[in-house]
């Protein structure tokens, strides 16, 4: 058994990507990116506050959100599909209010990251955007800071689907080590986003659009060490304990549900 | 499990006219809140941002239901409080001296090399304390727009009203919001066996002792559902499931453009112009007509639509008038069309000399619109005391007492 490399997730996965959800997902990707290193692309001479900034692509992201879920829902699912990403979306919801805020207990990346291995990229795509969401409309957390969210964490489960196939033992390893970057990334992107809704404008800690991006870069960072290094810091450490002693369990719960219902890929 | 279960009884209930606790509809709340959230957005008069504030409040303690997501609005106040805090925290301690009236002057404290730039302490000035605090209240605004969109709003119903290409997802999302609470009866479950199997897991053991039989009963439950929503007959209704090339076209260029019109809005020095927002709202209508033009393809029938009367009109014009009023008191021509010039004080009243701010006749409307829901929604009915935990019966027979009380299954018997 230990010498057996376990595929990644069945042909093709879970959600099938048609080369419009490719398409889609690409699209997200590029629109995620600038939306989260806006302060990159501001031009010194921008005349708003920079507590604008992040509200722009709040409003636009969700678009660019809908059309990527419509299209992984609509062309790639059938009921059992379906069924499993509300139960998975279910154990990632209910799981995050458990840690929320506590110093960056974050339990919400552990159930998506082994689902989107098992499962495959687009189910890790649409779990991790879903997790987020559901958890927001239990807790009523909605606000412009959701469809970033939604965004990172969901390319948090679809980079897990895309990880290569290892043995048994060096499995759990991988996904320790993508769970701890994909924490760190994550917390990184949220943090450069919103980071003028932290701290405001004009001060020593603030984006400054007249200076450089390098400049702003090495601002972000001290602000980042003396700020939410914790957090971070916390979020990966919980991602990796959880892999460390449930990702077992977990991997074997799914790789068996896949035998049970006897997922294909669905077919068009 | 969640479609098999059905204790409340379907009673008919009058559909012509609108009974008296039926609630608005979700998205006519979230609409006001957010041409609100806007308008909020492009002001720093604090006077203004004080009295929108007010009156959001006056909105949500008069309007909200009982419900769940209704008692969430004590998370964004504390938020609020956060960001002001942290950003009063950030301008005493490493503002940087921006201003010319000091307030008072705090020990500076050199800082190593690699942090050059940075200087802790210094002088405390009132046009700084001022600019932050401006500028925490139009965020702190913002913020109770937001809540009280979450506080006024059914998320449950808002996603039943979602276009129907989205549909599979929003049933997904369904699910999982009733899967949820059953997780945690599970867990009372799972706790009461190994109580009597007389388990006495310690630590790490633990957490997995519970969490791997709550884990498997969660996807034991999905296989179940999946069952029973094949058998009856779930997503058999679309003749295939492809969609037409050109709506998929239409999708795709679209949210390109979009995107565009974002990055446009950010990129651009100076004014952006219409272009940058002529993309965004170009993309953004073309989303919403390709993901209506799918509709035909997925054949979805809707279980008793909530309906979009003058009511919801007015509550969704009320907010999109404060936005209107807000943008109009920023335009040059449209001070010109009153035989004025442009007096950027209404908006951003100058701190620096600091001065008191004035407040236009235009923006008390604003406010006062912004209070508007209040006199053309009734509050909703609040689940007597008695009645609150789980009485099936008494909720079901007035058919929707408590918003809440709804089978959250609706969507899924509808496919």
């Amino acid at each position: 058994m230990s010498r057996m490399l376990v595929a990644p997730a069945p042909r093709g996965g879970l959600v099938r990507l048609t080369w419009m959800s490719r398409v889609t997902l690409v699209l997200t990707a590029v629109a995620g990116l600038a939306a989260f290193a806006w302060p990159l692309i501001i031009p010194p001479t921008w005349d708003l506050p920079a507590t604008q900034a992040p509200l722009v692509f709040a409003v636009v992201l969700p678009f660019v959100l809908a059309v990527v879920l419509s299209e992984l829902g609509s062309s790639g699912m059938d009921a059992k599909s379906l069924a499993m990403l509300g139960v998975m979306t279910a154990v990632g919801a209910a799981l995050r209010p458990l840690g929320a805020g506590t110093a960056g207990l974050e339990l919400v990346f552990f159930p998506m990251i082994v689902a989107g291995r098992v499962f495959g990229p687009g189910f890790g795509f649409a779990m991790g955007n879903l997790s987020l969401f559901a958890s927001a409309i239990l807790t009523g957390g909605v606000g412009p800071w959701l469809p970033y969210q939604m965004v990172a964490s969901g390319f948090v489960g679809f980079f897990a689907g895309l990880l290569p196939p290892a043995g048994r033992r060096w499995e759990l390893v991988l996904l320790g080590a993508y769970g701890a970057l994909a924490s760190f990334a994550y917390g990184w992107l949220m943090d450069f986003a919103f980071w003028p809704f932290g701290v405001g404008s004009h001060t020593q800690f603030s984006f400054d659009p007249a200076a450089g991006a390098l400049e702003n870069i090495h601002t972000f960072v001290l602000y980042n060490i003396a700020t939410s290094m914790g957090w971070n810091l916390g979020r990966a450490v919980t991602t990796v304990l959880m892999i460390a002693v449930m990702g077992g369990p977990l991997l074997s719960i799914l790789r068996r549900s896949v035998r049970k219902a006897h997922f294909v890929p669905a077919t068009g | 499990m969640v479609a098999a279960d059905r204790t409340v009884p379907l009673t008919p209930r009058p559909t012509l006219a609108r009974p008296a606790d039926q609630i608005l509809h979700p998205w006519a709340w979230w609409a006001w809140a957010l041409g609100v959230a806007i308008a909020v957005n492009l002001t720093t008069n604090p006077l203004f941002l004080v009295l929108v504030g007010l009156a959001l409040l006056a909105v949500i303690l008069l309007r909200r239901s009982d419900a769940p997501w209704a008692r969430s609005i004590s998370a964004y106040f504390w938020l609020a409080g956060v960001v002001i805090g942290v950003r009063m925290f950030f301008r005493i301690l490493v503002g940087g001296g921006f201003g010319e009236t000091v307030l008072f002057t705090l020990p500076e404290i050199p800082l190593p090399d690699w942090a050059q730039g940075i200087r802790l302490g210094g002088d405390v000035t009132l046009e700084g304390i001022l600019y932050t605090l401006y500028d925490s209240l139009r965020l702190v605004v913002m913020l109770v727009a937001v809540a009280a969109a979450n506080a006024l709003a059914n998320p449950r119903r808002a996603l039943r009203a979602v276009p129907a290409a989205l549909h599979d997802i929003s049933v997904s999302v369904v699910i999982a919001l009733s899967v949820a609470p059953q997780l945690v009866e599970s867990a009372f479950r799972v706790r009461t066996a190994r109580r009597l199997r007389g388990g006495r897991a310690r630590g790490l053991d633990a957490v997995k002792a519970y969490l791997v039989p709550i884990l498997a009963d969660a996807v034991d439950r999905s296989v179940s559902l999946a069952a029973s929503m094949e058998a009856r007959g779930f997503g058999r209704t679309r003749t295939t499931s492809r969609r037409r090339t050109w709506t998929n076209a239409l999708l795709l260029v679209s949210s390109m453009v979009a995107t565009l019109g974002g990055f446009l809005l950010l990129s651009s020095s100076g004014d952006p112009g219409p272009v940058a927002f002529g993309c965004l709202g170009a993309g953004a209508l073309g989303v919403v007509a390709g993901l209506r033009a799918s509709r035909d393809k997925i054949a979805v029938t809707r279980y008793r639509p909530d309906p979009w009367g003058i009511q919801e009109w007015t509550v969704t014009v009320s907010g999109l008038l404060v936005l209107a009023i807000v943008l109009a008191l920023g335009n040059e021509s449209v001070w010109a069309l009153f035989g004025a010039t442009l007096d950027p004080d209404v908006l951003n009243p100058s701190f620096m000399p600091a001065t008191w701010p004035s407040l236009h006749p235009a923006l008390v409307v604003a406010a006062a619109l912004t209070a508007l829901p209040i006199l053309v929604t009734r509050a909703p009915g609040r689940t007597p005391p008695a009645t609150r935990r789980g009485d099936a019966a008494a909720t079901g027979r007035t058919g929707i007492a408590d918003p809440g009380a709804r089978r959250p299954d609706e969507e899924l018997v509808t496919s």
